[in-house]
């Protein structure tokens, strides 16, 4: 299987400050891929230094085998993004940004089928701002599958999300993986991770503590669940 | 093209929701117009001899649109899309945020022009009004103001690094433009030194170019070309050095 993902020692830092360090990681076709790791961790500024958003010291990324600051306008027409807490202009419909987003793409889906998928389909003529938390950010999940994407990067996709909410997220997402979508995400939730992920990276403070399948990393641990695990991995102290 | 229409259509029909840049920038500069034609329209201009002051002023009144366009809209809404990391959306889609930047430019344009046409027809209709110079001259006058302007509007956005900053320096920029360049308030009947000070806005020599063409006049305008020229050119400059996506 080819790599879509490919991050080779990558390092960032702010001024003194190091926030990733040495960082490898490849995703494959097809695959859901978690990074995982506290706040501040440095999972965003990742994704940012992959996307070509933020310049980083030394390293090098490719992604579909385009390399996302030169080669920006091809490589963006097949990956969609979500970014952490995305907000929209003020007073703009879910019908306007929803038009917007797919005007900017040769092949965009028909933004009127996502939105019934994600049951935000009656919210057509309402203002974004009248939205509630979780219905935003299903919105932004929404418009990062506008491109049709091969590959898709989520950031903490479903913070702030209801079980219900949470759960036809899962599904949609399920849906695109079987068809040969790849999947780039962060999250805080465990069980989150479980459901949808083949393989996860841990970090903290920008430096990778494991990479492994989610099985693989339970196995590793003296624990049963993901959780116990990662927070094993993560050496913290839990009071039971 | 068809992306750039379909940004202008949505992004266009946001700003006519704005209440705030359709009074500043259309209603209150045809209110002032109307306003000061009532008060003393036919009256001679106090300082250029056979005009009326509305003759006199007419180049100045058309400015206020611009003002709102170049000190409120176009900073602002930048500040306020760099602030909700709407422009840095736009890296991750095959569009670059530049266009977004381009929509605003010509949603901004179009809304002082229209501004300025009303402004005229309001002039022509109640008062009789008629260019005296060259059309084409006042024209291509009126533009060089207008992108002048707006490269200073672009700076404000460049250099406020948050909508809170971006708000206090528009308004420090806007008012006194408005009221000391002569836009609203003549500005021969400011006191010597006022006029002095005044002298120094931008806007003030860009009026006095727009005055001079409207009323044919064949005073000396390498002052007020210089001015222009040199605002747009170091406002794109500083501009483009300073400017942040987030």
């Amino acid at each position: 299987m080819k790599n879509c993902i490919e991050v080779k020692n990558l390092n960032k830092s702010y001024g003194n400050r190091v926030v990733v360090k040495n960082l490898n990681l490849t995703v494959k076709k097809g695959e859901v891929f978690g990074l995982l790791g506290p706040n501040g961790a440095g999972k965003s500024t990742t994704i940012d230094c992959i996307l070509g958003l933020k310049l980083f010291e030394n390293g090098s990324v490719q992604v579909l085998g385009m390399d996302p600051t030169k080669e920006r306008k091809q490589l963006f027409e097949r990956v969609g993004v979500q970014l952490q807490s995305s907000s929209y202009q003020g007073n703009i419909r879910v019908g306007e940004v929803c038009e917007e987003i797919a005007a900017l793409y040769q092949s965009p889906a028909d933004y009127y089928d996502l939105l019934a998928q994600f049951k935000l389909d009656h919210y057509l003529k309402q203002p974004v701002a009248k939205l509630s938390g979780g219905e935003k950010q299903k919105l932004s999940i929404l418009l990062a599958l506008i491109p049709q994407p091969e590959v898709l990067f989520l950031d903490e996709l479903t913070t702030g999300l209801d079980t219900e909410a949470r759960r036809e997220v899962w599904q949609v997402l399920t849906a695109l993986k079987e068809k040969g979508l790849t999947l780039f995400l962060t999250s805080h939730y465990m069980d989150e991770v479980e459901v949808l992920c083949d393989r996860v990276c841990i970090i903290n403070r920008g430096e990778t503590l494991v990479t492994d399948t989610v099985p693989e990393l339970i196995r590793k641990s003296p624990y049963k669940r993901l959780e116990e695990a990662y927070l094993w991995f993560m050496k913290e102290e839990i009071a039971i | 093209m068809k992306k750039f229409f379909t940004l202008l259509k949505v992004e266009g029909k946001l700003s006519l929701r704005c209440i705030d840049s359709i009074f500043f920038g259309v209603c209150m500069p045809v209110g002032i117009m109307i306003l000061i034609g009532l008060i003393v329209g036919q009256n001679p201009a106090p300082t250029d001899a056979g005009y009326t002051l509305i003759q006199s002023s007419f180049g100045a009144l058309i400015t206020v649109g611009i003002c709102a366009t170049a000190f409120m809209g176009i900073p602002l809404t930048i500040a306020d899309y760099r602030d909700k990391k709407i422009l840095k959306h736009f890296f991750v889609t095959p569009v670059s945020p530049t266009m977004l930047l381009w929509v605003h430019a010509v949603i901004n344009m179009l809304l002082s022009l229209v501004s300025a046409l009303l402004i005229y027809a309001v002039a022509r209709t109640f008062f009789g009004y008629e260019i005296i110079g060259g059309k084409l001259a006042f024209f291509g006058s009126y533009l060089l103001v207008m992108v002048s302007m707006y490269s200073l509007g672009l700076l404000i956005a460049s250099l406020c690094r948050t909508v809170k900053t971006a708000n206090v320096v528009c308004s420090i920029v806007y008012f006194p433009m408005l009221f000391l360049s002569g836009a609203t308030i003549p500005f021969e009947i400011f006191p010597q030194p006022l006029q002095n000070v005044a002298s120094f806005l931008p806007l003030t020599q860009g009026i006095a170019l727009l005055k001079s063409t409207s009323l044919g006049l064949e005073t000396n305008l390498f002052l007020p070309l210089m001015v222009l020229v040199g605002s747009l050119v170091m406002g794109i400059i500083l501009s483009i050095r300073f400017f942040r996506w987030e």
